[in-house]
């Protein structure tokens, strides 16, 4: 019965269809373009795994590598910033053709025109922690094989 | 003088009202509130008045690719048998009080009431299409399922009256059979027509339009004003069922046209309150829930026969 008392408030309230020029007004929920910070980034790539859509793109190479996003393809979906550990992408809030009440959205006549590419040094890795103190011997620690551990 | 009587009867029946001269516009009309209505209820604009309208028109002034041989013939023939059976059926729905038919027209009134979907599926064959003869399969497998419990139903009424005419049905006073019979083909109109959640023969995003994928120009047209004119044909048919009986001409029309207006609503809503169905839930769905009414219904109208 949901459906149907959603029918009727809708008939009710009229519709929503913005029409052209008009454009949606932004709410605090808006996802735009995926911004990306180079300094940050580590060149994990599991934005490029998450991506659904094959907007972001990531090549390895010898001491660097290339972090591309295609908003064109994108489907701002935000499963990329959601991933990311390090921070490194967040959620634009303006750069996109929905959000833009004033000008034009972006046009583009060629597939991976509006595709930008950053190409970033890795950073050296991290200092390996400290060596943990010695364990205790693996015999004592683990259970007797005939008799079994400690339920 | 008396022998022309019939024949100018049948004729204005057919090219006036509630034949093409009507059927036409009103299957515009009707195209028009099923998509208005359904966009409203889903906060869309929904297209302009005109349309179903200018759709066909401009339907008409596209030009189609060249098929030769028997399989281009059948193409262009199928849409052209298609409006020709749903204008006839339309023409033989006894609206107006008085307005003649003849003993088996109900019979006849079944039969073009089918061919439209005949038409389709043949045309999904013909077309040689993948997508084609997948909503050809779906139509056929839908069509076995909804003609049992629509033909029941009918059949039903008709047994309980002794008559196959459709002015005796149109006449006849509301009883609980009618009202049971009813429910039944108002049950397999949404299939008969296509409509959400019985729209998998065309379904649209899936297998492109079915059966209608290599169809352009003016036989779309064609296909569209059949679809159009077996909305009208439909919807009327229950509506002469269940219009109370008047002696106005007038008053016979207006009543028509609101009811069957009333029942193009009511389609509408169900279909923008669900979403498609899979073939088998479909033939589930009419052989297991749909199936019990017209068993009822053919029950009580053989016992009324028999007690009578």
């Amino acid at each position: 019965m949901n459906i149907l008392t959603m029918m009727g408030k809708n008939l009710w309230r009229g519709y929503q269809t913005l029409l052209f020029p008009a454009r949606p007004k932004i709410t605090s929920r808006f996802r735009g373009r995926v911004l990306f910070d180079p300094a940050l980034c580590t060149g994990c790539a599991v934005c490029r795994f998450r991506c659904t859509s094959r907007a972001i793109e990531f090549k390895a190479g010898k001491g660097e590598f290339t972090w591309s996003y295609n908003p064109g393809q994108c489907t701002f979906c935000g499963r990329c910033v959601e991933g990311c550990i390090e921070h490194a992408l967040k959620e634009g809030r303006t750069e996109h053709a929905l959000s833009q009440e004033e000008a034009c959205p972006p046009v583009y006549l060629l597939q991976g025109e509006l595709k930008r590419s950053y190409t970033v040094a890795r950073r050296p890795p991290a200092p390996k922690p400290a060596a943990a103190p010695a364990v205790p011997s693996a015999g004592a620690a683990l259970p007797n094989p005939v008799t079994g551990g400690a339920q | 003088m008396t022998v022309f009587n019939p024949l100018i009867t049948a004729l204005a029946r057919l090219l006036i009202f509630p034949g093409l001269l009507f059927a036409v516009p009103a299957a515009w009309f009707f195209l028009w509130v099923e998509r208005k209505s359904v966009a409203l209820m889903q906060e869309r604009v929904g297209p302009p008045f005109m349309q179903p309208f200018y759709d066909f028109v401009k339907l008409l002034g596209k030009s189609t690719p060249p098929r030769s041989g028997i399989a281009g013939l059948l193409m262009r023939a199928w849409p052209l048998i298609a409006v020709s059976a749903a204008a006839g059926a339309v023409g033989l729905l006894p609206v107006l009080p008085r307005s003649g038919g003849f003993e088996g027209d109900l019979i006849l009134l079944l039969a073009l009431l089918e061919l439209p979907s005949v038409c389709i599926i043949a045309a999904g064959f013909s077309s040689r299409s993948i997508f084609g003869e997948i909503g050809s399969a779906r139509e056929a497998a839908l069509s076995v399922s909804y003609n049992i419990v629509f033909l029941l139903a009918i059949v039903s009424i008709a047994a309980s009256q002794h008559t196959f005419r459709l002015e005796a049905l149109a006449a006849l006073p509301a009883s609980p059979l009618l009202w049971l019979g009813v429910v039944a083909i108002l049950a397999c109109l949404p299939a008969k027509l296509h409509i959400n959640p019985f729209s998998l023969p065309n379904a649209e995003q899936e297998i492109y339009a079915g059966p209608m994928t290599e169809y352009a120009g003016p036989e779309l047209a064609m296909w569209e004003l059949s679809h159009g004119l077996e909305w009208v044909a439909g919807t009327g048919l229950v509506a002469t069922l269940i219009a109370p009986h008047v002696s106005a001409v007038w008053l016979a029309a207006c009543l028509f046209v609101a009811i069957s207006f009333a029942i193009v609503l009511l389609l509408s809503a169900l279909a923008a309150a669900t979403a498609r169905l899979t073939i088998d839930t479909s033939v589930r769905f009419y052989w297991q829930c749909t199936l019990i009414f017209a068993v009822l219904a053919i029950s009580s109208a053989l016992f009324m026969r028999f007690r009578l």
